[in-house]
Formats: C-alpha cells, structure tokens, sequence
C-alpha cells in the first residue's frame, strides 16, 4: 500500500507527454485490429495485444525510472555570447534501482546522462552556448526520458527557471598587441631626460642597453614618468560600435584578470575600477549594458 | 564495428549503433517473409546484402541500379498472377505491399541514413507477414520476434549493455504478459470468416488414404510418422476397437484398384449434415471430439464411425462417408460427432447390393471354388461369414509391408493361394471377392485405425502409418464391419520392426518418441486454444465461468496466479545486476541491518557502517563478518569466501532475537 501511495506521488511529480512514435503506435494498433477483425486471425491479436500491453505497461516503468531522481542546480561557468559553456546540475538517486536513458534539458540545450546507479550522486553537464549577452533564462530545466519505449516523453522539472547573465562575446584585438600600441610603461619618447647610474635595485626594463654593452651600467630616466601602472579602457575608443566596444572590453577584462593587472573602464556614465570592484560585477554590468 | 563494441553500451558511436540494432531488428523479421518470397525478390535481397556487405555507396548510379533491380525482381515475382482481377485479390496485394516495402527499405538502407520510415518499417514487416502464416511454428516465432524488438528498442533507449536490455526487456514482456491473456482472453471477437489463404507453413501434402485403394505391390509402402489429423476428445479417449476413423467405402474391383459407387448410382438418403434416421437404427454412446486434418487435397473428412454429426459444411452420406464440396487444401478443425454403439439401417436399396454382390467369376477360379463350398456347406449367412473368417485364419497369411507383386488379373487367388503375403488392403480386397463369390454383398472401407499408443490424456494423435481398409459385409440387413488384417496368422520381423512406433534408425528411443508426442499434444493444445479461439469458444468459456461456480473460481485462481507469476518474475528481473561477488554476498546482511534501522549513509565505508552497529551491539556476530569482509577485500591472502559466506549464514540465521545482541 505504502509502495502504492509512493508511486501514487513520483507518478504527480512526473508529467507525461506523448511523443511521435505513440501515434505510430496508435495507428500500428489501429492497422493490426483491421487485420485481425478481417481475417481473425490469432496471431495478428496476439501481436496486437502484446503491442497494447508493452505500450501500456512501460507507463509505470518510464514513471518509476525518473520519479524518484532529485537534482538541484550547482551552478554555472561564465557564460559568453556565441561561446560554448556550461551548467551543472547534481542529480540523485536515492534509490535502490539504476535510472536509465535519462537527459538533462533546458531550453538552451540538453545533454544525455549515462547509468544513474543507485544510491549515487551525478554530477551532470549541461553545455550551453548563448547566442547574446544579457539577461538569459534559460527556461524551466527538467530531467527527462523516453524510457523505455518511447512512447511517452517522461519530464520531471528540477527547476523552474534559472536567471543566467551572459557576457558580451570576448573578441578584438588582444591586451598584449593594445599594449604595445600604447605608451611606454615608464614615459614616452619625447620625455627622455638622459641616463642615470644603475643604482641596482632598479627594473629591468629601465636599464639602458647600449650603456651596457660599453661596460657602463646605466638606466633611462624621464621628465615626465608614469607612476600609475593601472591600466585605463576608455568605452569610446574601443571600436566602432557598442557591441564590438563590450566586446573588446570583455576580452581585455577578461585578460587582465588573471594578470592581475589593475585597469579602469571609462564608461560613459561610470568608471568601473578593477581590483577595487569584483570581475563579475564589471563583467555584470558590460553585459546588461 | 566489432559486436562486442556496440553491444557494450554507453561508449559507443550513436549513429551505427542506431544502424547496428536496426540491422538485429530486420534480421528478426526478414525470416517469416523469405519463406513467402519468390525467387527473384530472394535474389534481389541476396544482390542487396553483398552491397552492404562490400560498404558499396549510395551513389545515384548505384541506386537508379537497384531501383531497376528491385521493379525487375517484383516483376517477376508476380508474372503471371498481375492482372486486374488478381490485384483484387487481398493475398496478392499484401505481397505485393510486402516487396514495395522491401524494395524501399533496401534503398533507403544503401543510403546508410537512419530515417522514421527505416526505424517503423520492421513492425510494418512484422505486420504483413502474419498475413501468410497461422501456424503454432509462427506463433511460437512472433513471440519471440516482439520480444527481440522489445529487447533491441530497450538495449536503445536505456544507451545499455546487451544483458541489461536483455533484463529489461524480460520485466517489460513479464508485465505484459497478463494484459495479453485478459485481453485475448476477453476482447470481443466478432469479425468475418478465417481467411482462406495463407498457412504456407502448414502446406504439407498428407498421404495414406486417398479415396481409392490400390492392390499393386509396385510401390514399396514405408509407415510414416506424419501426423494425418489430430483428435481432442471431449471425453475419455474410446478403446482401441472403436478407433476406426471412417473415409471412402468402394465397390468396385478394378483389378489393380478399387474404386466407389459410380456417380450415376442414385441413392435414396441425400447427404445431410447429421445421419438420417433411417441409415441407422441404433446409435448410442455418443462421443463428440475436434479434429485438427491438414490438407489431404480430397475431400474426405475423417469421422469416427459410426459419423453422426459432420462439421458445418460437410456431409454424411448413406454410406455415411463424410465429404466437402471442396478438397481439403488448408487445415481444417472441426467439431464432430459419432456414436461408438450403433447398428446400420435396413435400407440398402438393391442396386447397392447388387453391385455389393458382384463379382469376376473367371477371375479368381481358385477362391470362386472355395467360396462356393463354404456357401453350399453354411447356408446360415452368419455362419458362412464366421467361416469365411476361418478359412482367412487357417490360409497361413502372413502380413507384410513389403510384400511381393500380386498377379493383378487375379489378385484374389493371387493372395491366397500363392503368396500369402500382403497388408491391409489384400486381406479387405481378398476378403470382400471372397464373399461376394460365397453370396455375402460385401464392400471395402477404407480410412485410418488409430492407435491408442499415439495418445495423450485425451490427445490422439493419427498418423499416416495409421491408413487402413477393413471390410464390411451386409449380414442380417445390416452392414457389418470385419477387421480383415486381423486374420493373419504371421507378422513378417522388418514389418513388425517397421510398425513398432517410433521404431527407426535414428531413433529407437521410447521415451523420444514420447516426448514427441507430448511435444504434438502441446502443439495441439496451443492450435485449440490460441490460433483457433473464437468467438464462439470464446461464449463457451463465458458461459461455464457463469453457469460453473467450481470453474469460474479455478478459471479466476489461474488468472491471479499468471499475474502474481509475471510480478514476481518482473521484480526478480528488477534487482540490481551483481557486479561485485563479494559484495553481493553482503547483500542479504545489509538488508537485515536495514530492517533494524541501520540504513548505511551515503559515503560511509562498510567497515564505519558496521562499525557503528557493533557500538550499540558489541557481541554481534557481524564482528566476524567485518572482520573476513575486510580481510577477503584487502589482505594479500588466500581468498576466504566459504568463511565469509559462514559468517553470513551465522548472522542470518542467528536464533532468539531477530536482531540485538546476539543478533
């Protein structure tokens, strides 16, 4: 009874929808009665019968393999315009029976899941790849079947919707090449102010080179020197239009993070400073611009 | 792809996995159709294996090839039955429907891209090939043919191993299993007649009795084992005497055969489908049975004697020969009925006993003498048969399957005063002159005497070794039966080894030969009550479930036992598949440990969840099995499974509590 009552309630959790093939079903019953009400056959009943009584008997079965499952959301990588990533789910089985052919779906894709083993927690993948930044829900994620017959798709939503961000697509040109293009670290060219003693404990990249190679240890010093090593983006010089300026920003974001290289974006109504604000939120906001 | 890889399961390429399992599944249904299929379609579907065999590609060349192909192949295989009036014919058109599907899924197969049509497609074969078989063979093979579907379709959708599908698919069959008796058992049968085609299986010619009987020994007689009919009688089995199965009654001595009445001999009594009052004047201890006949291409149907009610359709004739209209070409089951005492009626007209009475005087001048002394020495007709009958006892005749070529211009005298040798069909031929010459109408019958050694409980089974002629003589206005081959006073040893059942080369065994039979009576039992259920059977059962308390609650009892069998065995097949010898030897422990409250936690190891049961219960024997669990796990020793199944069985059948401290 107590088995009965069980069942009773996994079978509510469990929605249940028919697929493609119960229509070939229906007609393949429907095709078989005409033969047999033809030609009485008993073989074309039989037939007729044990097509009728798999079809109905793998209802309880299909219930019973995903009913009992439990998964909760455990979180997502980044996700990227136009670039693969992916969530994960834990899913459970809490019972003392193996689940079969089950999937993880959503509406941003769906990913097959091996054996679920009794007893035994599943860590499952569920790859996406967004095709624009923003707000994304995914849609309601449910596990699913069409074990064992599939004639009926079995679903069992796990949650109903999941609130994703995603990030403007990370492309441009590269933080090394932008680097480059940009001042020296230390002073422009036009700053030289002439060479110094190397006093020993100075950078690498201030000693004078040429000094060098005539035995004479020397570094380059400037009248006007950058004391600030942080990094400055400014919004409106990244490219040609917004979406390709996020994205150029993204990327550069997206470089310097683990450099750990301080930068500052100057956006048109903000200035979103980097260590002082998290990644993500800078990250948050390029992507609900 | 090697077998083994795709059945493994989950690390698999899908889409020739997918391929791999379809291929099974036409491999499955294809068999049943290749028995139905003419040759070119054979050679077609021959041609189409090599190209898959050889990888050959779809090309369009390729395919316009074997699109040409395949239109030749049906073109041919329906010469000559493809006209208008044959495309009406429903049998034509399912073969037909049959090659165009062939046709079809071989194209569409080439092209090595799985669509829903390739993936359906062997359930519409499954479909149409139950059109051409009714057979206890098909039956048997349908079984196992959804089964295999079932079991293909899990081995799919589960993305598993061989033996699990195999599992699955036999919990699923399990609980199918009940819903296919209820409803076979109850779904409504009203639909047209059988249809009258089909049942190649069972196409099988049946010899041994074929309407006439022919007394040259040119043919050499071989007893066959070949079932001729089959008999399931409502109630015991009559004895050996009565087993006299009735076909064609002849007159007419033709020399080298005899043949019945001509047709232009009008009889008084028409045939009806029961006997008229009238043929007979007492018939008594009625018996009714069923009768399975495969086709014997006359139209005999073989009754009882004395035949009292044919089967719808037939009739019983004044001679009470039971006859189609048509030759038996299909197997036939019917219902009839005969009366084991009985007497014939008085009104033989003249005519018939005047051919019964005729006779070649300068035939036979040697039995015409002896027959003309019995008749001036008995002048009591009782008498003169009983010496008749003596005179066949004393002539020293031996019976024999091989006997040797009688002179046919004077084949009685042949008979019995030169070789002496003969079988069935000598001694009622020889007998029935012999008669006629002494002044006794007498006429020969021919037909089967079964042998009750062929039966079980009450199953006959008739064979063709079991085609006979008697004689009956018209003794007192009555027609009277004589067991001729009763006379002989010999048995020849390669006859008597030959008549010996089951007695052959290959098998000499008795208890093969009664398998055998058991085997029939199974198949028998199964063509009964499966594939000839009825509407009609189906009232039947209805009616004695209504009217019968004792069997509707036996009936009802068999229905809850089938459901309470196909449960257990779906929950024996639903167990979790051992993997871990030594750990399935834990099994029943953990369950009783379970049933105490003892439920092992997620990521507790075995030694931590026994451990925290011996804390409460320090003087368990579960000790013990840790102890050996852990030591047969992990020590670099002799495995010690026998003690750790010891220890299990001390812990599982520890009297007193059911669990505590002493467990």
């Amino acid at each position: 009874m107590n088995s009965l009552r069980t069942f009773w309630s996994i079978r509510k959790r469990v929605r249940q929808r028919a697929t493609r093939f119960s229509l070939l079903v229906v007609v393949l019953l429907f095709g078989l009665f005409l033969e047999a009400y033809m030609h009485n056959f008993n073989l074309v009943y039989i037939t007729l019968f044990f097509v009728f009584a798999a079809a109905f008997a793998a209802g309880p079965l299909g219930v019973r393999n995903l009913g009992y499952l439990e998964a909760e959301f455990a979180g997502c990588d980044r996700l990227f315009a136009r670039r693969e990533g992916a969530c994960r789910y834990q899913v459970h089985n809490p019972t003392a029976l193996s689940a079969w052919g089950v999937e993880l779906h959503s509406a941003l894709g769906d990913t097959p899941l091996p054996e679920l083993p009794p007893h035994v927690r599943t860590r499952a993948v569920l790859p996406l790849t967004p095709s624009k930044r923003g707000p994304l829900d995914a849609g309601p994620c449910t596990l699913q079947s069409l074990f064992p017959l599939a004639t009926v798709r079995f679903v069992l939503p796990i949650a109903e919707g999941c609130p994703l961000i995603v990030y403007p697509e990370p492309r441009g040109e590269p933080l090394r090449s932008y680097l480059m293009r940009q001042r020296a670290p230390f002073g422009d060219e036009m700053d030289f102010d002439g060479l110094a003693r190397y006093s020993g404990a100075e950078s690498a990249s201030r000693i004078h080179w040429p000094s060098v190679a005539k035995g004479e240890a020397a570094v380059k010093t400037f009248e006007h020197e950058n004391t600030d090593d942080t990094l400055r983006f400014e919004f409106h010089r990244c490219g040609n239009d917004d979406e390709a300026r996020l994205s150029q920003l993204t990327l550069w974001v997206t470089e310097c993070e683990p450099l750990r290289q301080p930068f500052s974006i100057v956006m048109p109504h903000k200035t979103l400073h980097y260590p002082q604000e998290n990644i993500d939120a800078i990250l948050d906001y390029l992507a609900r611009y | 792809m090697r077998f083994s890889t795709i059945l493994r399961g989950i690390d698999r390429q899908p889409p020739q996995r997918q391929q791999f399992l379809l291929d099974l599944a036409y491999l499955a249904v294809l068999p049943p159709l290749l028995l139905m299929l003419k040759a070119p379609m054979l050679l077609f579907l021959g041609m189409m294996l090599l190209l898959l065999i050889l990888r050959k590609r779809a090309t369009a060349l390729t395919q316009l090839f074997v699109a040409l192909a395949g239109a030749a192949a049906i073109f041919l295989s329906l010469y000559g039955a493809f006209n208008f009036a044959g495309l009406s014919r429903l049998k034509l058109f399912v073969e037909l429907m049959a090659y165009l599907l062939l046709l079809a899924v071989s194209l569409q197969r080439l092209t090595r891209r799985i669509n829903i049509y390739l993936v359906v497609s062997p359930a519409l074969l499954l479909a149409l090939s139950l059109f051409f078989f009714d057979s206890v063979a098909m039956l048997a093979y349908v079984v196992v043919e959804i089964f295999v579907l079932l079991w293909l379709i899990l081995i799919y959708r589960m993305r598993a191993d061989a033996l699990t599908g195999l599992r699955m698919a036999g919990m699923l069959f399990a609980l199918s299993l009940p819903w296919v008796v209820l409803l076979f058992l109850f779904f409504p049968r009203i639909s047209f007649e059988h249809a009258s085609y089909g049942f190649r299986g069972d196409e099988i010619r049946r010899t041994g009795h074929d309407g006439s009987m022919r007394m040259d020994g040119g043919a050499l007689l071989v007893p066959s084992d070949r079932i001729v009919m089959e008999v399931g009688f409502q109630n015991a089995i009559p004895n050996d005497a009565k087993l006299y199965f009735r076909g064609s009654v002849l007159y007419l001595d033709r020399k080298d055969h005899w043949e019945p009445l001509p047709p232009w001999v009008k009889r008084r009594v028409a045939p009806e489908q029961n006997a008229q009052k009238g043929m007979y004047e007492t018939a008594g201890d009625l018996t009714a049975y069923k009768v399975s006949l495969y086709p014997t291409y006359k139209k005999w149907l073989y009754l009882l004697d004395l035949p009292y009610e044919a089967p719808t359709g037939a009739t019983i004739d004044a001679d009470f020969e039971t006859t189609l209209d048509k030759p038996v070409e299909e197997p036939q089951h019917y219902d009839a009925g005969s009366a084991l005492t009985y007497r014939y009626g008085k009104n033989t007209e003249p005519t018939i006993l005047a051919i019964a009475r005729d006779y070649n005087a300068s035939a036979n001048p040697q039995t015409l003498q002896a027959a003309q002394k019995i008749e001036a020495a008995y002048p009591d007709p009782g008498k003169r048969l009983a010496a008749l009958y003596a005179f066949f006892r004393d002539d020293n005749l031996t019976y024999t399957l091989r006997p040797d070529p009688l002179d046919l211009n004077r084949s009685t005298d042949s008979f019995l005063f030169d070789k002496r040798k003969g079988y069935c069909v000598h001694f009622a031929g020889s007998f029935v002159n012999m008669a006629r010459m002494a002044g006794l109408p007498a006429r020969v019958v021919t037909g089967y005497k079964a042998d009750r050694t062929n039966s079980v409980n009450n199953y006959l089974a008739v064979k063709e070794r079991d085609a006979h002629a008697w004689a009956e003589v018209y003794l007192t206005n009555h027609w009277q039966r004589v067991e001729t081959t009763a006379t002989a006073a010999h048995l020849d040893e390669a006859s008597a080894a030959l008549l010996r059942p089951g007695q052959t080369l290959e098998d000499n065994s008795e208890r093969l030969t009664r398998l055998n039979l058991y085997l029939l009576y199974v198949k028998y039992q199964a063509e009964t009550w499966i594939l000839q259920y009825s509407h009609f059977r189906q009232m039947q059962l209805l009616d004695k479930v209504k009217k019968n308390p004792e069997f509707a609650a036996k009936f009802a009892a068999a229905l809850l036992g089938l459901i309470l069998l196909s449960v257990a065995l779906a929950l024996y097949l639903r167990r979790p598949r051992c993997t871990d010898k030594t750990l399935c030897l834990l099994r029943p422990v953990l369950k009783k440990l379970q049933k105490a409250g003892y439920v092992r936690q997620e990521g507790e190891t075995l030694h931590r969840f026994f451990a925290r049961y011996l804390d409460a219960y320090p003087q368990s024997t579960l000790a013990e099995i840790d102890r050996r669990f852990h030591r047969l796990r992990y020590a670099d020793r002799e495995p010690e499974t026998q003690a750790l199944k010891e220890a299990i069985r001390a812990f599982m059948h520890k009297k007193g509590t059911k669990i505590g401290p002493s467990d």
